[in-house]
């Protein structure tokens, strides 16, 4: 759905009331009450920039009999009329008393509509807000951005172009992406923004297919499976928050490790998934697709919200946003501590987060924005199944107390929009450091191979320790031209995106009971960087018709000094052997060599893309797409001078969305049916202790996604189906969860009866249930279902709420991931455990959270 | 759109990632096909006739593996990861001249991945120990070669006793005593089934294959009595060949798989 948002915000905008002769008897109609109002993404472009409405404000305050003056396009039309339905107003008066009022409204078409779709006729163009010096009748607050970045303005006088008429809105926001077929979901949090939700990548849940799992704690990222792929935390799925990239390039845990833990879920205000590489504007990493986090928060003012709740769990955040400002103007911090469920689960972090949107000039606006993250957490790791079942170990115990991490984060990023003409333009600019460290152990004593040139040890413990630290700098941007053709304008958009990434990363093996390293396995410096140019089109012949795609090209170099490049000599020196060190010096004999090594390559990939769509009819969009996609290796596997080897996607799917308006409710719908191809999947190794390089693999499946809102109500659900196997014996792919069910709901209502001090309670309630089939494991395995149900009730008063949330309402004791492969913890005799057996990682027990909250000097 | 979910569907139901897991019993025992349950007598290939009326083996564990015998490498580590496809992880002592199987204290798991070769692992518990006083081998009997006569006894262990000095100094690693306590790769070919029972056969015979008798130390005169030395570093040929003979992974060991 393209967001088309207007708030309640805009309070007293005075209505002039024509003719002019009237105006001195009458008292005009005034806003009290706005709301969103939301077009469908598959709509046909619209036909001109605005819609003209003519209706009536009852004396009740209600706009009735409405008629569309001018048109820009059924959808829109009707999307135009549906919000108005349901704006309120103080009544006219005339001498005294209240009377009905005829009068117009022009919606205008986002910026970003007109700028990225096409088939407007020529002559139109955005709507400006008319200043008084023009002679227009502004309003208080003619250009104050609401929650979707629009600006209303009062205007009772011609202005060039344009008919008479007494609203209009302008747009500050940033574009709105093109929808690519079924499978892209705009997906606006709006009042789902009350189901429980452990972090913000629990917002992926709303798009249909996302399976999240974390065997690493509080402040490890989510593990993703989406559409048939284990894309482990983020290496198969291209992360990014309002356009930085959040995937890290050369993270030991896995080239494109993603942690979204330093969000603050309360600021996460849209979603875009698009599951495919269907958008040149993809790139590396969008395997199974992508994931874009649009920050923004639609509560003015300051609020202060605090939890506490089960297992000593506490959880403060504070937000503003200045009233009169965008929303994508805010600020925001929150702490948060806890001692987890089980053993050593306990978990600190702290986040803070400041944007600010401002114009440059009138047609150009831009973000500034920082954000910074700190986290230390410990983690319960894996437990096997059988030690579980024979009282060797609890569910919620851990066999190594030092398993954990900490992560840093720290950002900043400036981008411009802005439009003139038939052109509009995107810059995005962004500097980011982070710092990751994750202890794990996976599989106990077992790796720590003796070496020949090594003194006889016995296994020494399996812990591995890995630290990344990087600095990244890049830059985004592209451009949209429109061009009248088929007498229909069509655009055509050309980008970029850079990153240059520094990047240090050691992984190491720590000895048991302590924290001292026996043997380093990588210590890579590197130096990364993904160049990424695109060209876009955008054609419709006729309405119902539109084609989208275009070529991408992906540049990807490396260089990479391998700190540690050699681990084992067959012939060491006899009077200089090199013992225990991890790298060494010598070659055979003892022929002296540097420990270091360093590679460097590049890799190019060109990768079509495109989208058909076809429609509506009915308000339904037929659409089919096929895309390329791509996934640079980790900087380990380079070798000098070969080529960068990538992993190559192919992905197709077609689909059909539509929405329909119902009275005051809003429904849609889709269903796709897609397929995948990547010739170098990830598979989990636990010996690695992350995913790896495997065979190839393909998968088809289905899905279906509703959502339906009204005025109590948001109401969302999903449900996919993915068979996904390897191309040579046609063997599932392990781990993969063949269906996964989410729906999410939410209800919100004044309470009926009760209103202190004549102001009313306001009742949220919000609802999360998740559903995984038996998953794939090796060996034939078959996971246990996944069934969870989390709930949260709000009850606000004036400036205050209070809240009381429980996750896993039914108190599942359930296994959120499991695997198959050997270990020896040794918890059962000193012979060693090296066949294959269940392991888990333990969903959260039952846990309940109260929170209260104030709301300070917001708009009224 | 029925005709094509329900084919999906069912597909997606039937299919599997590949292999199982699986359990199964384990036993071992002499080889029927050599010991009838009483003492053993036999002509080794040195000469030498032999009648053993006493061949106890301590099987610490067996531990199934996927790799090719001929894959095994001479300084590979005693754990390789990933390679396994079963394991026995109990001990039995078995009477290698009864044809009467013992049953392995616990119950074998593993894969029905194509197993290739076994691993007799002869220990008391921890394989990496430095110390292990555990019998692994407690024979007596009598040899005779022309008027020559041999009452013999010996026990093996493998502890300190064994380590052997590695051949390079610069590899101090190439030869663990882990290695010395882990008979392998015996070749054994087959797929383990759910259920299935996997029985250890012992041909004592092999185990004197080559052993000298005449170098044997001598104990005691009244009654007369030769014993083997445990300790790897004596120099006598027969305590060297009965050691090698216990850990021939050709010849003295051979697996079974019933269903």
């Amino acid at each position: 759905m393209s967001p088309f948002r207007t708030t309640a915000a805009v309070l007293g905008l005075a209505f002039a009331m024509a003719p002019s002769s009237a105006r001195a008897e009458v008292t005009p109609p005034e806003v009290v009450e706005r709301v969103d109002a939301t077009l469908p993404s598959d709509a046909p472009p619209p036909l001109q920039d605005h819609v003209l409405l003519e209706f009536t404000v009852g004396t009740d305050g209600r706009a009735v009999d409405i008629h569309v003056v001018e048109s820009a396009g059924q959808a829109w039309d009707r999307a135009a009329a549906t919000a108005l339905a349901q704006w309120r107003f103080k009544p006219a008066r005339h001498e005294g008393l209240e009377v009905a009022a005829r009068t117009r409204l022009s919606f205008s078409m986002p910026a970003a509509v007109l700028a990225q779709d096409a088939g407007v006729p020529e002559d139109a163009g955005v709507v400006e807000a008319p200043s008084p010096a023009d002679g227009g009748q502004s309003s208080p607050e003619p250009e104050a951005p609401d929650a979707g970045g629009l600006a209303f303005t009062v205007s009772d006088a011609p202005d060039a172009g344009h008919p008479r008429h007494e609203l209009s809105t302008t747009v500050l926001g940033r574009s709105v992406p093109r929808s690519r077929g079924a499978s892209d979901f705009q997906l606006e949090v709006g009042e789902l923004q009350v189901v429980p939700r452990r972090s913000a990548a629990d917002f992926l849940k709303l798009a249909p297919g996302i399976l999240l799992t974390n065997e690493g704690g509080e402040g490890h990222p989510e593990q993703i499976f989406l559409r048939g792929f284990d894309a482990r935390e983020g290496q198969d799925l291209e992360l990014t928050v309002d356009g930085v990239p959040i995937n890290e390039l050369g993270n030991l845990h896995g080239n494109g490790f993603a942690d979204l833990n330093f969000l603050i879920p309360e600021l996460v205000e849209n979603l875009r998934v698009l599951e495919g590489p269907f958008d040149p504007r993809q790139g590396n990493f969008a395997v199974a697709g992508s994931a874009d986090y649009q920050l923004g928060l639609p509560e003015r003012g300051l609020t202060v919200k605090g939890g506490y709740g089960s297992f000593d769990t506490a959880r403060v955040v504070a937000l503003w946003g200045p009233p009169g400002e965008s929303t994508r103007t805010f600020g925001g911090v929150q702490l948060f501590r806890t001692s987890g469920f089980g053993s050593n689960r306990g978990a600190t972090n702290g986040k803070a987060v400041a944007q600010y949107e401002g114009q440059v000039s009138e047609n150009t606006s831009f973000r500034v924005g920082a954000q910074g993250y700190a986290a230390h957490y410990r983690s319960a790791g894996l437990l096997r199944a059988d030690d579980v079942v024979n009282g060797l170990t609890g569910f919620y115990d851990t066999y190594d107390a030092r398993q954990g991490g900490d992560s840093l984060r720290a950002q900043v990023n400036f981008d411009l929009h802005g439009h003139q003409g038939k052109l509009s333009w995107d810059q995005l600019a962004f500097f980011v450091f982070r710092s990751t460290r994750i202890l794990e152990n996976f599989t106990g004593f077992l790796e720590d191979a003796q070496l020949p040139q090594q003194n006889p040890h016995p296994q020494r413990g399996d812990l591995i320790d890995r630290d990344t630290s990087g600095f990244t700098v890049g830059a985004r941007g592209g451009a949209r031209w429109r061009v009248r053709l088929f007498e229909r304008f069509q655009d055509v958009e050309a980008g970029y995106f850079f990153r240059f990434d520094v990047v240090d990363a050691l992984q190491t093996r720590v000895e048991a009971g302590g924290n001292v390293p026996y043997l380093r396995e990588y210590d890579l410096s590197s130096k990364l960087s993904d160049l990424g140019a695109y060209l876009d089109v955008n054609v419709s012949p006729v309405w119902w018709l539109t084609l989208r795609g275009g070529l991408r090209a992906e540049v990807l170099t490396y260089d990479v000094l391998d700190e540690c490049a050699a681990k084992e000599v067959r012939r060491p020196s006899t009077g200089n052997p090199p013992g225990d060190e991890s790298c060494l010096s010598q070659r055979d004999f003892g022929k002296y060599r540097d420990p270091t090594e360093r590679n460097s390559t590049t890799g190019v990939a060109l990768l079509p893309r495109g989208t058909l769509l076809l429609g509506p009819v009915a308000g339904v969009t037929l659409s089919g797409s096929v895309g390329t996609g791509v996934r640079s290796v980790d900087p380990q596997y380079i070798t000098q001078n070969l080529a960068t080897p990538f992993a190559s996607i192919f992905a197709w799917e077609g689909g059909a969305a539509g929405a329909w308006r119902f009275g005051a409710h809003d429904v849609s719908a889709r269903a796709v049916l897609f397929g995948t191809r990547v010739d170098q999947d990830l598979v989990f190794n636990p010996q690695e202790g992350r995913g790896t390089l495997g065979g190839s693999t393909s998968r088809v499946g289905t899905l279906l996604a509703a959502r339906g809102r009204g005025g109590f109500y948001d109401a969302s659900f999903n449900v996919t189906w993915v068979r996904s196997q390897f191309d040579d014996t046609g063997l599932l792919v392990p781990y993969v969860p063949d269906v996964v069910l989410r729906a999410d709901g939410a209800l919100f209502h004044a309470l009926p009866f009760f209103q202190p001090m004549g102001a009313p309670l306001l009742g949220r309630l919000g609802l999360g249930v998740t559903w995984v089939g038996r998953r794939a494991l090796p060996y034939g395995q078959r996971s246990d279902v996944i069934f969870v149900t989390d709930v949260n009730a709000e009850v606000g008063w004036r400036w205050v709420s209070l809240g009381f949330s429980i996750t896993n309402l039914f108190g599942a004791q359930y296994r959120l991931g499991e695997y198959n492969y050997a270990s020896d913890f040794r918890t059962s005799g000193s012979l060693p455990t090296l066949v294959p057996v269940r392991h888990f990682s333990a969903g959260a027990p039952r846990a309940v959270m109260l929170s209260l909250a104030f709301h300070l000097g917001g708009e009224p | 759109m029925k005709r094509l979910a329900l084919p999906l569907l069912l597909a997606g139901c039937v299919q599997t990632t590949g292999g199982r897991l699986v359990e199964f019993s384990a036993q071992a025992s002499g080889d029927p096909a050599v010991v009838a349950g009483g003492p053993l007598s036999f002509t080794s290939p040195s000469g030498f006739g032999v009648t053993l009326t006493r061949a106890h083996l301590f099987a610490g564990a067996l531990y199934l593996s996927q790799q090719n015998p001929q894959s095994y490498a001479l300084e590979a580590s005693c754990l390789q990861p990933g390679v396994y496809s079963g394991e026995v992880r109990g001990a039995v002592r078995v009477d290698a001249l009864s044809p009467a199987p013992a049953a392995f204290p616990v119950s074998g798991n593993g894969t029905d991945a194509q197993t290739r070769s076994a691993e007799l692992w002869l220990t008391g518990g921890d394989v990496e120990a430095d110390v292990d006083t555990t019998v692994v081998l407690d024979v007596a009997g009598t040899a005779t070669r022309g008027t020559d006569s041999y009452p013999f006894e010996g026990a093996f262990t493998i502890s300190q006793n064994r380590m052997t000095p590695p051949r390079n100094p610069a590899l101090p690693g190439s030869n663990p005593l882990c290695q010395q306590r882990i008979v392998a790769p015996i070749p054994f070919d087959a797929q383990l089934s759910e259920g299935g029972t996997l029985w250890l056969l012992i041909d004592a015979r092999a185990w004197f294959a080559s052993v000298d008798f005449s170098t044997l130390t001598k104990v005691s005169d009244t009654p007369l009595l030769y014993r083997f030395t445990d300790d790897s570093s004596s120099s006598a040929q027969a305590d060297k060949a009965l050691y090698n003979g216990l850990r021939a992974a050709v010849g003295p060991y051979r697996f079974t798989l019933a269903p």
